[in-house]
């Protein structure tokens, strides 16, 4: 008997989204492997939200068809049982805790051992002193290491990220960064945009550069490269073009 | 600023619904006119203009707390949103000019958006009511200089307290003070606390050059209260989630998100709001009451049916102060549903509304000495309630305050609710003359609301099962209907 060693947990056929006159994404067409650390980049617009919230459910795409952990896309609540996601631009409630928002995605998960689960994720991001301040009086960085908590704590198998640096301090971004490594050595799976180039070339496995709504790589950074000096940065440059 | 003020206004409401209130304000004015010689056989002059001035007043109050939404921009509590008014933040420019900037572009959005509409529909009915110009144009200045002085006393106390809250509360009690001079005491009259009312009483034009120094040493005043540096206050409240869902266990699969909804109307302030926004409304009605019945003499009889079908409408205000308390779109990456969250509302809806609105129909049977109807009043105000918001549900989800200004929201909201309310409201006047079978109608009447209501809360999940919770967002400006 032959297995496979290359599992999907994302399977993308085929996608295209438009808003009106403007193609959003084009004939998006890729796997995400178990086990992965893959990378969507490309420049302002591009469309890599758009696919972002197309495979957790959040958008509905209008061509080709596609699944997230073997859920089809236009099943949003099926998916977002599944994995934990860090949005863009959302941020935590306005009038909970951060300690009741953590409580209040547990409760939404039926998970057990809430009172650990949410020490454990305040203490690690160090805003144990903030579990009683609401949301909307916390700092930029405090409100995204919250929302970055609220996707981490259930422990899921496929992490969907969007930005999750922005507004982190150099020593939280390296904590994460460490955690999402460790994360991927246990065998699970990390889908991360970000146009924090440096830190994308440390930890992507595989990456994808999207440009006007089409997929213009796809592999790894070798695969990607013109030549072995080539930096991620530097095929960014080459692909999108610097000028745009 | 204006244009930011109409492309705010444009994208909470949509084009369609921009233009819209200006013309409710212009019908309703034209209206008012032309019923105006009816009303003054029945009602004096004078009761008139005090109803009209107070109203401006109150207006003008309720819009001119510019100075609390100072210290929400200036401290990020508006969240994401960037307004003109944070740009002394990083440029040249102090807080108090661009405050009195944005109190003068308020001024002038107020003047634009209601005020002139007002004027305009009783002067295109005045010919018809035979009321000349040279009064409309006089009360149409007398009506303008309330609104700025309401506007301009609620800016300086707004400004004030943000500075000092005592400071404040002692002007409030002054008010409060002269007010009570006027009623129940009777040591002043009510001209000489509102100016504005005052040159009606003795005619003499210093009452409104009065009110323009009262008006101009207010919004002064105000402006020099601004205060130019803002710091963040940092509340700490215990955790009540996980105690509140245990308490709303008996909702089920719900409970968790009722819970949310309950720890959130706490925490925002919004109780006072939600509950006086139904008693406040509860109580107009006695009011509107008692002008048909007073003022324009009409032989109708408002009996504890009539208020049932009553209760059941203005719930709605109730259920749209519960869509406002939180935009939940960091709902869209958690497992849940815009359907859910509807529905949780509803809960809570019907858990602060049902005990006042049974007590409120059972007040009015005891006072009219109608116990009898009493169970079919009941009937009445739990099936109207559940059937208007199911109804207000089913078409504006968790956008009520902005849907509800969409044309196509709008016309299927009245399509639906107006012609049953109708048929409620003529049964119970009904009921004098033929009561059997007038309460025979009113209970199938009641009933076949309580089956359509089935059909409405199960069309709640199909509308809006998978719909994103940025749905207003997404859709703003394009009048997003159902």
């Amino acid at each position: 008997m032959v297995f496979s060693v290359h599992m999907a947990v994302i399977r993308i056929s085929h996608i295209g989204k438009r808003f009106g006159k403007v193609k959003a994404l084009v004939d998006v067409d890729f796997d995400v492997d178990k086990g992965e650390f893959f990378g969507l980049f490309g420049p302002n617009g591009a469309g890599k939200t758009t696919l972002t919230r197309i495979l957790t459910g959040q958008l509905t795409q209008d061509s080709g068809e596609g699944e997230t952990m073997g859920v089809p896309f236009t099943d949003g609540l099926g998916i977002k049982r599944k994995v934990g996601i860090v949005p863009e631009a959302e941020t935590p409630p306005t009038f909970l805790t951060a300690q009741e928002f953590l409580e209040l995605v547990c409760r939404l998960r039926d998970l057990d051992k809430i009172d650990k689960r949410v020490d454990r994720w305040l203490d690690f991001f160090e805003i144990e002193e903030k579990r009683d301040v609401l949301c909307r009086d916390l700092s930029r960085g405090q409100r995204q290491k919250v929302m970055l908590a609220s996707a981490f704590i259930h422990e899921p198998k496929l992490l969907l990220l969007d930005e999750p640096f922005i507004n982190l301090d150099p020593i939280f971004q390296r904590k994460v960064r460490e955690y999402l490594a460790d994360h991927v050595k246990k065998g699970r799976t990390i889908f991360m945009c970000s146009h924090i180039l440096e830190v994308a070339e440390k930890l992507c496995t595989q990456m994808a550069i999207i440009k006007k709504g089409r997929i213009v790589a796809l592999g790894t950074l070798d695969e990607i490269r013109s030549s072995k000096d080539e930096g991620l940065e530097d095929v960014f440059m080459r692909l999108v073009g610097a000028g745009e | 600023m204006f244009k930011e003020e109409l492309r705010l206004h444009k994208s909470f409401v949509g084009g369609m619904g921009s233009g819209f209130f200006p013309v409710m304000i212009f019908i309703f004015a034209l209206v008012l006119a032309f019923t105006s010689p009816v009303v003054m056989k029945n009602i004096s002059k004078d009761t008139i203009l005090l109803v009209l001035h107070v109203a401006a007043l109150m207006y003008g109050l309720s819009v001119g707390a510019l100075g609390a939404i100072g210290e929400q921009v200036m401290t990020r509590r508006l969240g994401q949103v960037n307004m003109l008014l944070q740009l002394s933040q990083l440029h040249p420019i102090t807080f108090r000019k661009i405050m009195a900037t944005f109190y003068l572009k308020d001024l002038l959005f107020y003047i634009l958006y209601s005020i002139i509409p007002l004027v305009g529909g009783i002067a295109v009915a005045a010919p018809f009511a035979k009321v000349p110009f040279t009064s409309v144009g006089l009360l149409a200045i007398t009506l303008f200089l309330t609104f700025l002085l309401g506007m301009s006393l609620s800016f300086v106390l707004s400004a004030l307290a943000v500075r000092s809250r005592p400071a404040a509360a002692a002007l409030g009690i002054l008010v409060v003070v002269l007010v009570a001079m006027v009623w129940p005491l009777g040591y002043l009259s009510s001209g000489q606390v509102l100016p504005t009312l005052g040159y009606w009483m003795y005619r003499d034009p210093l009452y409104l050059l009065a009110t323009t120094v009262i008006v101009i040493i207010l919004s002064s005043a105000a402006v020099l209260f601004t205060k130019e540096r803002f710091e963040t206050k940092q509340g700490t409240y215990k955790s009540m989630l996980l105690p509140s869902v245990e308490r709303f266990a008996f909702t089920g699969d719900l409970k968790v998100l009722v819970a949310k909804e309950w720890v959130e109307l706490r925490r925002s302030g919004a109780m006072g709001p939600v509950v006086t926004g139904f008693l406040g409304p509860l109580f107009a009605v006695y009011i509107l009451a008692w002008f048909f019945r007073t003022g324009m003499g009409l032989p109708i009889s408002f009996n504890s049916v009539f208020y049932g079908g009553m209760v059941g409408f203005l719930g709605v205000m109730t259920y749209s102060w519960l869509t406002n308390l939180e935009p939940n779109e960091f709902m869209n990456v958690q497992p849940a549903t815009v359907d859910q969250v509807i529905k949780a509302k509803l809960v809570l809806y019907f858990m602060l509304t049902s005990a006042v609105s049974y007590t409120y129909v059972t007040i009015i049977a005891v006072i009219n000495g109608e116990l009898g109807l009493l169970p079919l009043a009941l009937l009445v105000a739990a099936s109207t309630t559940v059937y208007v918001v199911g109804v207000t549900a089913r078409l504006t989800g968790l956008w009520t305050n902005t849907m509800l200004f969409d044309y196509r929201v709008q016309s299927k909201f009245f399509g639906a609710i107006v012609p049953p309310l109708i048929i409620v409201m003529v049964l119970s006047f009904w009921i004098s003359e033929a009561p059997t079978i007038s309460m025979a109608l009113l209970a199938v009447e009641s009933l076949a609301m309580l089956g359509a209501s089935w059909f409405v809360f199960r069309s709640v999940v199909t509308r809006w099962k998978k719909e994103h919770f940025a749905f207003a967002t997404l859709t703003a400006g394009s009048g997003a209907s159902s």
